[in-house]
């Protein structure tokens, strides 16, 4: 693990911004010192102007997306290279545009912010080639920075989730955020919303990074997470506000996703390369890549055991990922829920045994001789204290 | 000369009297109708002419002016025949006027004189009964609907002569002796138009599936709403079939009501009255006129028609979606207003909603790897089934497929094929339980637990302890919204009521608990 990540401190290491200029082209914008919040702060027009072109490009970027490493490197291209490389006719226009290009062709948002990498302060992990040169950061930079200046892990995973998975997911960003974690992930149906869920209510304690615009809620129907995420957490986003997202933008979240994180769990995952980006992209930036197991019949375990063969970190609980990021016993995760006891604990153990309908549970030799009102009278409690849910077809869940 | 009868047409569900007067004077022979007459009442002039010289009365070769007063009120149906020619013969001087003015006459006539029954006519015999009219004359088909009607004199008149004998003082035909007919519940299956009404269908023949059997008894005992799920051939068709076969007989107070209903829209076939329960099953492609009423000046919808009885939708998701959001002011107020440029209405619809549906749209969603449903198409049937409908609904009850390890019994036989409950048990189980709620629920002028409100939850709960201190645990972590607990707790008082506890038990809590409808799943948007 590379030494700028253990910002165990709270403070980046100051990078002189000179020595990025170098790599990356004109300086522009003074710097403020000192408070963060201050409005002076903002990318500088190069940056900006990256934004605005990968936006305009974005439907040729789409071509690209088939091919994730193509794509990467497409990403990691300059300015110039990029237009040569998908300008197509417009090349000469693409030009013209890019020398006139000003800051105020940049649509802005309230309350979003923007940052570049020639600031000091602009996260470490993202200087490297191919990464984002600039964010555009809902919910401040103070909340955001505070946010990844705490040890960070990326809970990801399949669309098409199981209730298990979207309980463990659930579960794992609940007691990590507790324990002072921060949960990155990118707003997704399925395993990522389950994680900012879990994690939200704890100090608002995760980071998304949106596909298109940090303005724009994708997929739509998430708007009211999204807005939760960007007023108690912080929302992160490449593209500038108000860009639609396209296939290529969830690779390229992916990227800035799986850099922001120091572990990556997969907790459910088909075994299909898209479902196992995150996973891959670990492996180069060189997080711990973990994994949830599960059972071996279903299709959502695949990938996750396909990890595990390789070598990744098996994760059941959040200890386990404490232990990783802290060596073993150091840091002891916050206890969220007590563990209940007695005939509780016997009707608990058989809904995860996967008796999980009140007919199993009263019928099957499982609870044998307790009276059905008992069991439900258990369930009902059970599920009020919030230790197991109801996923499809009223299946009883054990939640983590 | 002038003559005028009494006569009543119908509107909608209500009933408006109807004076008709005829004058016959000095001119070219015709006869003319005004006042609002529908087609109908127009072509009664045909009826009304052969049907007097076929009964061996002069029909009058004058000009005859008939009024339907008052003008402003629409006439419609052929049920004006009799008045209008009793009142042309009294015109004519063929019948003595007097006993026009305490007579209503109701009926169509035949080319020959005969008096055919018309729809409507217990509606017709209130009136009559409460504007205070010493008789209401006719056909002796639909005589003993009339007869249900207290306090009021029927007289039967088979034919135009015999009603030209009542009105001078002579008597009515006798009445009809009812016909004999077959078992009541297929009366009702075919009266209702019910797809699946018949009393030859029992509980018994359900296997396993007792939560879903459960909340069946559960929805009938209170009037709750009930959403059976499940994938294809778990049998939620089958039980809701089943459900007519154990709701709870009908006060006689209700009967009139739905007999008046049905003998309107023309659903009643002998005019006996209705001691079960209305089970209505439109098809899903029904339209939001269709059910809810509004197509025309009078058209009642099937909401009405369930009114004191079951509204059961097949593949609910199948619904259009506005036919489903226009079920929402009668599911709230047991009542559906009609308001449309040429009239308005407002009709009577308590009914208990029972629905069911597959998870998703191919039907096998969360039956391990079987469902193929993308993610859009499982957002759009999740998104169709929630919202203001779903709100309105007590019960969900998951049907599961028998997972392929089933536990054998001591016996040998299979656990799944354990014996559910007949209907002739259940229903002496529902029975018991409408009893001591309409005991207990008498003062507040509600019938069912489903339709008691905050208050009333405070008065007739009775919660135990335990029972209270779930329900107070589930409020203070914030698991349960205020509304929710309100639904699950009316629920539960039927579980009790069931079980013939006075206190509502923490066990009848966690079984509603069981059964209710969830909130939006983590990672998921709506349950």
């Amino acid at each position: 693990m590379s030494p700028h990540r253990t910002a165990a401190d709270g403070a980046f290491p100051a990078v002189a911004a000179a020595a990025v200029e170098a790599t990356r082209g004109g300086p522009t914008s003074a710097f403020p010192g000192g408070a963060l919040e201050d409005p002076r702060r903002d990318a500088c027009p190069a940056c900006l102007r990256r934004a605005w072109l990968l936006a305009t490009l974005s439907a040729r970027l789409a071509y690209r997306a088939r091919d994730p490493e193509g794509l990467l490197q497409a990403l990691a291209l300059s300015d110039q290279e990029l237009i040569r490389a998908l300008g197509g006719r417009h090349k000469r226009e693409l030009f013209e545009r890019h020398a006139r290009f000003e800051r105020s062709q940049l649509p802005a948002a309230e309350g979003v912010r923007r940052i570049c990498h020639h600031d000091p302060l602009y996260h470490p992990a993202l200087r490297g080639a191919g990464a984002p040169p600039m964010l555009h950061v809902a919910g401040g930079f103070e909340r955001m920075h505070a946010l990844l200046a705490q040890p960070t892990v990326a809970i990801v995973g399949t669309r098409r989730a199981s209730d298990y998975g979207m309980e463990v997911a659930y579960g794992l960003a609940r007691g990590m955020a507790a324990s002072g974690i921060t949960v990155v992930s990118g707003l997704a149906e399925g395993i990522a919303a389950a994680a900012h869920q879990g994690a939200l209510p704890t100090g608002g304690r995760t980071v998304t990074v949106m596909a298109g615009g940090v303005d724009v809620a994708n997929p739509a129907s998430w708007r009211g997470l999204h807005r939760r995420i960007a007023a108690e957490g912080c929302a992160l986003a490449e593209l500038p506000c108000g860009a639609i997202a396209r296939g290529w933008c969830h690779i390229a979240r992916a990227r800035i996703v799986t850099a922001l994180a120091r572990v990556v769990i997969v907790v459910e995952a088909h075994e299909r390369p898209a479902e196992l980006l995150h996973a891959r992209l670990a492996a180069a930036t060189g997080a711990t890549i973990a994994a949830v197991p599960g059972r071996v019949s279903a299709p959502g375990a695949r990938g996750p055991h396909q990890l595990l063969r390789e070598g990744a970190l098996l994760v059941r609980e959040p200890q386990d990922v404490l232990d990783a990021l802290y060596g073993v016993g150091v840091h002891r995760a916050a206890v969220s829920r007590p563990a209940p006891g007695g005939r509780l604990r016997a009707v608990l153990d058989q809904v995860g045994a996967g008796n999980d309908t009140v007919a199993k549970l009263t019928a099957g030799a499982a609870l044998q001789g307790a009276p059905a009102h008992e069991v439900l009278v258990a369930l009902a409690e059970l599920e009020l204290g919030g230790a197991v849910a109801r996923g499809d077809g009223g299946r009883y869940v054990v939640c983590m | 000369m002038l003559a005028r009868a009494l006569t009543y047409t119908i509107e909608g569900l209500h009933t408006r009297a109807v004076n008709v007067e005829v004058d016959i004077r000095a001119g070219l022979p015709s006869f003319t109708i005004v006042g609002l007459a529908d087609a109908a009442v127009r072509e009664a002039r045909e009826r009304v002419r052969a049907a007097i010289l076929n009964s061996g009365y002069d029909f009058p070769e004058r000009r005859i002016t008939a009024n339907l007063a008052p003008g402003d009120v629409p006439k419609a149906g052929p049920g004006l025949d009799l008045a209008l020619a009793c009142a042309v013969l009294a015109a004519s001087g063929q019948l003595p006027p007097e006993r026009l003015e305490s007579h209503a006459l109701f009926g169509e006539l035949s080319l020959d004189g005969e008096v055919r029954p018309c729809h409507g006519t217990l509606a017709i015999a209130q009136a009559a009964r409460e504007e205070g009219l010493h008789a209401l004359v006719l056909a002796g088909a639909r005589a003993r609907e009339a007869a249900l009607v207290e306090g009021l004199h029927v007289a039967v008149a088979e034919r135009l002569a015999s009603a030209a004998r009542v009105l001078s003082g002579g008597p009515g035909d006798p009445l009809p002796a009812p016909r004999p007919h077959d078992k009541e519940s297929e009366r009702l299956g075919e009266a209702a138009g019910s797809s699946g009404g018949s009393g030859h269908l029992d509980l018994a023949d359900v296997r396993g599936q007792s939560q879903a059997v459960e909340a069946l008894i559960l929805a009938a005992a209170g009037e709750h709403n009930l959403l059976l799920s499940g994938p294809p051939g778990t049998g939620k068709t089958m039980l809701a079939q089943r459900l007519p076969s154990i709701l709870p007989p009908l006060t006689r107070a209700e009967a009139i009501e739905v007999t008046r209903i049905h003998s309107i829209t023309g659903l009643l076939e002998d005019g006996e009255l209705i001691d079960r329960r209305p089970f209505r099953a439109p098809h899903h492609s029904i339209t939001t006129a269709g059910l809810v009423g509004g197509a025309r000046r009078g058209w009642v919808g099937e909401v009405v028609l369930a009114h004191r009885g079951v509204l059961f939708l097949d593949e609910l998701s199948e619904f259009a979606r506005s036919t489903l959001d226009a079920l929402r002011q009668p599911l709230e107020d047991g009542r559906v207003a009609i308001v449309r440029a040429s009239h308005s209405a407002v009709y009577p619809a308590r009914f208990a909603l029972i629905a069911a549906t597959n998870p998703c749209p191919c039907g096998y969603h969360g039956e391990g790897e079987q469902c193929r449903c993308g993610e859009a198409d499982l957002a759009r049937h999740r998104r169709r089934l929630s919202g203001p409908l779903l709100d309105r609904i007590d019960l969900i009850a998951h049907l599961q497929r028998p997972g392929a390890r089933r536990t054998t019994r001591a016996d040998g036989r299979d656990q799944a094929d354990a014996p559910a409950i007949s209907s002739v048990e259940a229903r002496e189980r529902v029975v018991r339980a409408r009893e001591r709620q309409s005991t207990r629920l008498h003062e507040e002028g509600v019938s069912a637990n489903a339709h008691m409100d905050a208050p009333m939850l405070r008065r007739h709960m009775a919660l135990s302890e335990g029972a209270e201190q779930l329900l107070r645990g589930a409020q203070e972590r914030g698991t349960m919204s205020a509304r929710g607990i309100a639904r699950v707790l009316r629920v539960a008082r039927t579980a009790a009521d069931l079980d013939g506890s006075a206190r509502t038990r923490e066990q009848d809590v966690a079984l509603v608990l069981s059964l209710r409808a969830q909130e939006a799943g983590k990672g998921r948007r709506a349950a």
